[in-house]
C-alpha cells in the first residue's frame, strides 16, 4: 500500500535530505582562530588549521568523558585496542591526558586489552599483528592484556583462563578457523556467524574487565561503526536492545559499563589527527568481501555511501541511538543466556515475533481435511504456543539454532 | 519439486519468504487466510457488529485486503459491515483505470463503494488547485490533502474503523526511513497496528504482518483483479533510501523484514528526549505539528487568493492571513475566489518501483 501521503513531512526543509554543500574557502583563514591557514575541512564545510584541528579533537573526547562521568578518579578502565586509526588515537588521547599537569588531567588508570581474533589471515600474519601491538602499546606504557577469541570459546568463554600477558603465551594455531567454525553450525549463515563473534567478544571484555578490576570498557568504535551497527541490530531484531548495544553506554553488566568514546567522531579525523601529530599505526589487514554476503557488510555499505552523498546522515542515525532508552518494564525480566540482555515481554501484545511463529506452525501442521476449516484453525490455536521458556532473547533465539555448543 | 511443508502431500508452488516453508497451493491459500484472522484476533483489530471502511486504491494490497475481509468476514463470523472507500484526487486521466478497478471489486465482493473526491473533502479537485499554483506547487497540496483524505473520507461515512493496506514490507521501510531522518517520535509509532489520527476513528492495519511478495502470490493463485501501478507520486529522499536498503537486505534474508517489525515494536525512546510532541489542528482536528494543520493552512489560502500560503515558512503564515484580513476589511471584499481549468498533478514520475514482476517468478518453485 502506498504510504507516501503518510510521511507527513510538512516542511520542505525535512523532506530532502541535505546534500555535500559546496566547499569554498572565503578568505582562506582558519574557521576558529580566523588567522592561520587552515589544512583540513571537515564535514565538507569547516576549515581548521592544524593547531586549531588538533586542540579541538582532543577537547572533543575529553568533553564526552566529562558530560557522562563514566570514570571516577583511580578507576581501573579497559581501553579495547585493535588495528587501525581510531584505536591509535584513543592511546594517544588517554596518554596526553594522563599525562597533563594542569587541572584538566584524566585521573584513571588504562589497561589495554588485545583480541585475537584474525582468523582469516596466516599464523604468521597473526602472530606479526600481534607483536606490532605490542611494541605500538609498549610506547603508550601501558599495561597489555592479550587474549585469544578461538582459545576462548573453545574453554567455554572461561576468560580468566585465557586471558595472559605476556606475547609469547598468545595461542595462535593454524586450526583456529576450523576450531571456532566446530561451535557454529555449519550451515550458520555470515550474518549469524559475525553476530555471535560479536556477542563472545563482548562476553570477553567484560569478563576481563572483571578479572582485572576495571568498572569501565572503553570500544574503539567510530560514527559510522554505530550508524551501521544500528541498523544492522534493528534488522537482525535487536530493537529492544538498541540502548545498550549502540547507545551511548551498555550497562547491562552490574559491575562493568561499556562505553564508546570515539562515537562522534569520524575516520577523517582520527587519521589527520594520527597524521599530524605522526603517530605510527598499525595497519590493518582484512578480506574483501562481498556485500551482500551478510547484513552486517552491506550496511556498513549503505551507511558509508549515503554518508558521502549526504554528510549529516551518520550524526542523525548516531544521534538517534543517544536518545534511545531500555524499557523500564523490562529490567526485572529474565536475562538472555547469549547476549545477557533482558528478555521481551511474552504473551502480551501481538509482536512481530508471535506473528512469525505462528506462520510457521501453519505451515507445517498436517492439515486434517476432515474438520471443517474454522475447526481445524481453531485446533491449530489451541495446540500453538508462544515460546514461553526460551532462555534467549528472540534475536538470540535465532542464533540458538547456530550454536552447537551453548 | 520439494514436498509442502504442511506434509499434505502435495507439491509446494512457493517458498514463503517470512518463515522459509514451502508451501502448496491450498496450504498457501488457508495459512495466508488465517494469518490475517489471527492478526486481527489477537491483536482485537475490530469489534462486531461495526462498520469498516477499506481503503481502496485498486492496487494490490487494498484488493486482497478487501477480498480476505469479506472471507474471513463470512467464514469467522466478525459481523462486520464492509465498505470500499476510494479517494478521487481529481486529476484528469490518473485514477480512471484504477477507479475502474475498485468498482470491479465493488462488483465481485459485492461491496458498497463510496467514492470520495478531493472536491468532496476539501472542496478543490487537484486540476482545479494545479490552475491556481501551477506545476510546480501543486505536489505539495496533492501529498498533504491525501495525508489526511481517508480520514476525512472515514468520517463522512460514519463508520468506526479505517482499514488500510499496509503490508509488513511497508511498515519495515517505514521503520528504516524514521532511523535514516531521526524521527523518534514516529520511529516509536510507525509500527503500531491501530493508530489514532485525531479523529476519534482508529486505523488499523489487517495486512501489518503480511509480506508483499505474498500478497502478489496470493492475488496471482487467486486471480484478483487488480491495478498494477499503484503510486505516481514519489516518495521522499529518506523513504528512497530505505526502500533500496530494505530490498537489498531482503536479498541477504528476507526474515529481516520481519526482525525490522519486531525491532520497532520494541525499541524505546528515552524520555528525557525532546520529541516534538503531536498536537492536533485546532480546525479539523487531525494531528499536526503546528496549531493549524497544513491541510487546512494550504485550503485557507486557496479559498482566500492566495494560493502561495502556506507553501512557504510556516512562520510567515500567520502574517499573511493576519494582512490579507486588513485588506479585505478595507476593501469590503469577500473570502473566495475559486478559478477551474486544467493541468496534470503527476508531475513527478521518478518513484523507485518496487519491482513485484519478478516476485512471482522468484516464489514459484
Ligand atoms: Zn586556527
Ligand atoms: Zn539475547
Ligand atoms: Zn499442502
Ligand atoms: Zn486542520
Amino acid at each position: 500500500m502506498c504510504s507516501v501521503g503518510d510521511d507527513n513531512l510538512e516542511e520542505k526543509t525535512s523532506k530532502y535530505m541535505e546534500p555535500v554543500p559546496k566547499f569554498k574557502l572565503d578568505d582562506n583563514k582558519c574557521n576558529k582562530c580566523r588567522a592561520s591557514t587552515p589544512c583540513i575541512v571537515l564535514r565538507g564545510k569547516d576549515a581548521y588549521c592544524q593547531a586549531c584541528f588538533l586542540s579541538g579533537t582532543t577537547h572533543k573526547f575529553k568533553a564526552f568523558l566529562g558530560k557522562h562521568r563514566f570514570v571516577y578518579p583511580n578507576d581501573k578502565v579497559l581501553v579495547y585496542h585493535t588495528e587501525g586509526h581510531p584505536s591509535t588515537s584513543l592511546l594517544h588521547f588517554l596518554r596526553s591526558g594522563l599525562d597533563l599537569s594542569t587541572p584538566k588531567k584524566l585521573r584513571f588508570e588504562p589497561i589495554v586489552i588485545y583480541i585475537e581474533d584474525k582468523i582469516d589471515l596466516s599464523s604468521e600474519e597473526r602472530s606479526d599483528a600481534a607483536e606490532f601491538i605490542r611494541k605500538q602499546v609498549e610506547e603508550y606504557k601501558f599495561p597489555l592484556h592479550y587474549i585469544s577469541l578461538c582459545d576462548c570459546v573453545k574453554k567455554n568463554n572461561k576468560v580468566a583462563e585465557c586471558l595472559v600477558d605476556d606475547i609469547s603465551k598468545l595461542s595462535i594455531g593454524d586450526n583456529d578457523k576450523e576450531n571456532l567454525n566446530q561451535v557454529l553450525n555449519s550451515k550458520a549463515n555470515t550474518t549469524n556467524k559475525r553476530d555471535i563473534l560479536k556477542i563472545y567478544k563482548k562476553t570477553i571484555l567484560i569478563e576481563a574487565a572483571k578479572h582485572l578490576g576495571c568498572k569501565v570498557v572503553f570500544t574503539p568504535e567510530l560514527g559510522i561503526d554505530i550508524a551501521s551497527q544500528l541498523l544492522t541490530n534493528v534488522s537482525l531484531g535487536r530493537g529492544i536492545h538498541l540502548a545498550l548495544d549502540v547507545g551511548i553506554c551498555d550497562n547491562r553488566d552490574e559491575d562493568v559499563k561499556i562505553v564508546r568514546p570515539l562515537r562522534h567522531f569520524e575516520i577523517k579525523e582520527l587519521a589527520m589527527y594520527n597524521h599530524f601529530n605522526r603517530l605510527e599505526v598499525v595497519a590493518k589487514k582484512e578480506k574483501l568481501e562481498n556485500i551482500y554476503s551478510s547484513v552486517q557488510s552491506l550496511m556498513k555499505n549503505f551507511v558509508g555511501g549515503l554518508q558521502n552523498n549526504f554528510p549529516a546522515t551518520i550524526t542523525t542515525i548516531v544521534r538517534t541511538g543517544d536518545k534511545l532508552a531500555m524499557e523500564k518494564s523490562l529490567e526485572d525480566n529474565p536475562r538472555c543466556v547469549l547476549c545477557r540482555g533482558p528478555q521481551e515481554n511474552r504473551n502480551e501484545e501481538l509482536t512481530s515475533a508471535e506473528s512469525t511463529s505462528f506462520s510457521h506452525w501453519v505451515s507445517t501442521r498436517s492439515p486434517q481435511y476432515s474438520m471443517t476449516p474454522v475447526e481445524r484453525y481453531e485446533k491449530s490455536l489451541e495446540s500453538f504456543s508462544v515460546a514461553g521458556d526460551s532462555p534467549y532473547c528472540f534475536a538470540c533465539e535465532r542464533l540458538s539454532h547456530d550454536l552447537v555448543v551453548s | 519439486m520439494p514436498a509442502c511443508s504442511a506434509n499434505c502431500g502435495k507439491n509446494a508452488i512457493l517458498k514463503r519468504p517470512k518463515t522459509g516453508d514451502a508451501l502448496c497451493k491450498e496450504c498457501f491459500f488457508e495459512a495466508f487466510e488465517n494469518e490475517i484472522h489471527f492478526t486481527i484476533t489477537r491483536a482485537k483489530l475490530f469489534t462486531p457488529g461495526s462498520t469498516v471502511a477499506v481503503a481502496a486504491s485498486g492496487g494490490k494490497d487494498s484488493t486482497v485486503l478487501a477480498y480476505v475481509l469479506k472471507l474471513l468476514n463470512e467464514k469467522y463470523g466478525y459481523n462486520l459491515k464492509l465498505v470500499l472507500l476510494s479517494i478521487d484526487e481529481g486529476i484528469t486521466g490518473y485514477r480512471d483505470d484504477s477507479l475502474e478497478t475498485v468498482k470491479q471489486n465493488r462488483d465481485d465482493y459485492e461491496m458498497p463503494l463510496k467514492i470520495m473526491s478531493y472536491k468532496d473533502l476539501y472542496g478543490w479537485t487537484m486540476d482545479e488547485i494545479v490552475a491556481e499554483v501551477g506545476r510546480k506547487n501543486n505536489c505539495t497540496f496533492c501529498g498533504v490533502f491525501r495525508r489526511q483524505a481517508l480520514d476525512r473520507g472515514a468520517m463522512l461515512l460514519k463508520v468506526n474503523y479505517l482499514a488500510t493496506g499496509h503490508n509488513a514490507d511497508d511498515i519495515a521501510e517505514t521503520v528504516l526511513m524514521n532511523i535514516l531522518r531521526g524521527d523518534l517520535a514516529r520511529l516509536n509509532r510507525c509500527t503500531s497496528i491501530i493508530t489514532d489520527s485525531g479523529d476519534g476513528i482508529p486505523r488499523v492495519k489487517p495486512l501489518k504482518y503480511t509480506y508483499e511478495k505474498e500478497i502478489v502470490m496470493y492475488a496471482y493463485f487467486r486471480k484478483l483483479v487488480y491495478f498494477s501501478t499503484e503510486c505516481i507520486f514519489a516518495p521522499n529522499a529518506y523513504r528512497g533510501h530505505a526502500r533500496v536498503l530494505l530490498k537489498d537486505l531482503e536479498k541477504v534474508d528476507p526474515a529481516v523484514i520481519m526482525n525490522i517489525i519486531q525491532s520497532g515494536e520494541s525499541l524505546c525512546v528515552n524520555e528525557t528526549a525532546n520529541m516534538p510532541t503531536l498536537m492536533t489542528c485546532e480546525r479539523c482536528g487531525y494531528g499536526s505539528s503546528q496549531k493549524i494543520c497544513k491541510a487546512c493552512t494550504l485550503l485557507e489560502g486557496l479559498n482566500r487568493g492566495l494560493p502561495r500560503l502556506g507553501i512557504g515558512k510556516s512562520s510567515k503564515v500567520k502574517k499573511l492571513i493576519e494582512q490579507d484580513d486588513l485588506k479585505r476589511s478595507a476593501a469590503g471584499c469577500c473570502k473566495s475566489k475559486n478559478k477551474s481549468d486544467c493541468g496534470n498533478c503527476a508531475c513527478n514520475k521518478n518513484e523507485i518501483k518496487r519491482d513485484l514482476s519478478k516476485a512471482v517468478e522468484e516464489l514459484k518453485i
